[in-house]
């Protein structure tokens, strides 16, 4: 009994986890030449290892500050904590490398802005409107 | 080259006055931390901390403001304090003040004073929320002779070559001046070891980093030359360092929850020293260090490591007198409790005394062991 027990609950946490997963959909503004990135390129971009895909398309990588894409994005396509990956843009800061990429609280800003901005990449849930944005296919 | 600082001063003041309306203001940002360490050694004190009484002694603070005016160019400068025992007092000094502009990927340009890229760590080594450790390998990041090593007042040109694939080229190459700084562990070596110093000696700093993000996910490798010379007056003579070379090669691997790095440096310098009417004497350093350190994140606040350093000067004579080597063995840990408080705990067990003890703070003498706990609290934005 114990035995099924534990089976259904990691079979529903496996779900949820996929679920997860599920919401998160990578967009970009339009004059973004690719149509696909991979989770490599993912990492590499938003890192802020390297602003170009493999297509020579350049990109400026858009955070979120919070919320369920935020999360699922982290654990599920970067495979990092919101703290790593603050860590990573603040030591390219503070070495003056680099500047923190625009953050926005709310993931209508975040389209927003990436509708307006050239070159501009994200990530959402797939069900919040973005009229306007390019989605690119996670392969 | 302090011309070349105050322009970039000029330049960085001229841009914010002139991001007047609301809109523009947004694009600036600041960003800071501070941190407080608390120290607790046994038998020696250590890094000029009075840290055999446990001591709070070591305290840093840092400030910057970036402004990105176009794509392409962007400045910027950061203030930077601290305070280690009987290093820095109440000093603020530029850490970094500077142009960058980038024409492609493949090619940017930094001018003014630009932080050192060298080995994997040193442009970044102050950053202490960056770290899980409290304290970087002391024989190759000396925290205690930082206020040195870390910037140039000259220029830089970096880029980024893709190479298809996960294979990129990444390079640095820079030319530049730099004067000792004088509140920091190097001048104090010097001191003890009977060179006093009219007025801070000054030199060159040509160098280059290549670093090779190879095919597999995480796996960087790389080297670094920094070649450096000094020279300026003693109170009863002169000094003269020629050219000096700091090679380092490196790996590091950082995928997903893991982080592993090593890296080995060697340090051959010349000193000569010329006392007024008397036959110049040179006095030479061979330091070879090396460190292998690996971490993991166990929890999205929780993260532990440990790691191993070496050093020898070569040229010391003796391998086996503790002034000559130094080893140390560390854990450490650092838990988050948000996006900007943290607090790390380490320990170390050191044998030797090559780098980071002084005489003046350990007037009987030193041992050959030392043991040694930190906490640090650190606050970052």
């Amino acid at each position: 009994m114990k035995i099924s027990k534990v089976v259904l609950l990691t079979a529903a946490l496996m779900l949820c986890t996929a679920h997860l997963r599920a919401q998160v959909t990578i967009i970009a503004n339009p004059g973004v030449s690719a149509s696909s990135i991979s989770k490599s390129e993912l990492r590499s971009v938003f890192t802020g290892e390297s602003l170009r895909l493999k297509d020579g398309s350049h990109v400026k990588p858009v955070l979120l500050k919070e919320g369920t894409a935020h999360a699922a994005f982290l654990s599920g396509d970067l495979s990092m904590s919101a703290v790593s990956l603050l860590v990573c843009w603040r030591q390219k800061v503070f070495s003056g490398e680099a500047v923190m990429p625009p953050t926005f609280s709310s993931e209508a800003e975040a389209v927003a802005y990436i509708v307006k901005t050239p070159g501009a990449i994200g990530y959402i849930t797939a069900t919040t409107p973005h009229e306007g944005v390019k989605v690119l296919v996670l392969k | 080259m302090q011309k070349c600082v105050l322009s970039v001063l000029v330049l960085a003041g001229a841009s914010l006055a002139a991001a007047q309306s609301a809109d523009e203001f947004s694009k600036l940002q600041f960003h800071g931390f501070a941190t407080q360490a608390l120290v607790a050694t046994s038998h020696n004190n250590f890094l000029g901390i009075d840290s055999r009484n446990v001591s709070a002694g070591w305290t840093e603070a840092a400030l910057n403001v970036n402004d990105e005016v176009t794509d392409k160019l962007r400045v910027g400068l950061q203030l930077h304090y601290m305070r280690l025992g009987m290093f820095g007092g109440d000093n603020v000094s530029v850490d970094w003040a500077m142009g960058d502009y980038r024409f492609r990927p493949e090619l940017g340009v930094r001018a003014g004073r630009v932080k050192i890229r060298w080995g994997l760590y040193n442009d970044t080594q102050d950053y202490d929320p960056g770290y899980m450790w409290s304290l970087l390998p002391e024989p190759i990041y000396a925290v205690d002779w930082r206020a040195t090593d870390l910037s140039q007042n000259g220029a830089e040109v970096y880029g980024r070559i893709e190479m298809g694939g996960r294979n990129a080229l990444q390079y640095s190459v820079y030319y530049g001046g730099y004067t000792m700084a004088t509140t920091d562990g190097l001048m104090e070596s010097y001191k003890e070891d009977g060179v006093n110093f009219a007025a801070p000696p000054s030199g060159k700093t040509p160098g280059f980093d290549l670093r090779w993000a190879t095919p597999v996910e995480g796996l960087t490798v790389g080297g670094s030359l920094m070649i450096y010379t000094a020279s300026g007056n003693l109170q009863n003579g002169t000094y003269n360092q020629p050219a000096s070379y700091w090679p380092a090669y490196y790996a590091q691997y950082k995928y997903k929850k893991v982080f592993a790095s090593g890296q080995y440096a060697r340090n051959i310098e010349y000193d000569v020293i010329t006392v007024t009417a008397q036959a110049p004497e040179v006095d030479a350093t061979d330091g070879r260090a090396w460190f292998a350190m690996g971490g993991y994140h166990f929890t999205s606040r929780l993260q532990a490591g440990a790691y191993y350093t070496h050093y020898l000067n070569a040229q010391g004579g003796d391998n086996s007198d503790p002034a000559n080597y130094f080893r140390d063995s560390v854990a450490s840990a650092r838990f988050d409790f948000s996006e900007n408080i943290y607090l790390k705990m380490e320990g170390h067990v050191m044998k030797g005394n090559g780098v980071g003890f002084y005489d003046a703070d350990n007037p009987n003498g030193l041992a050959s062991r030392t043991d040694a706990l930190m906490a640090k609290l650190g606050f970052t934005f």
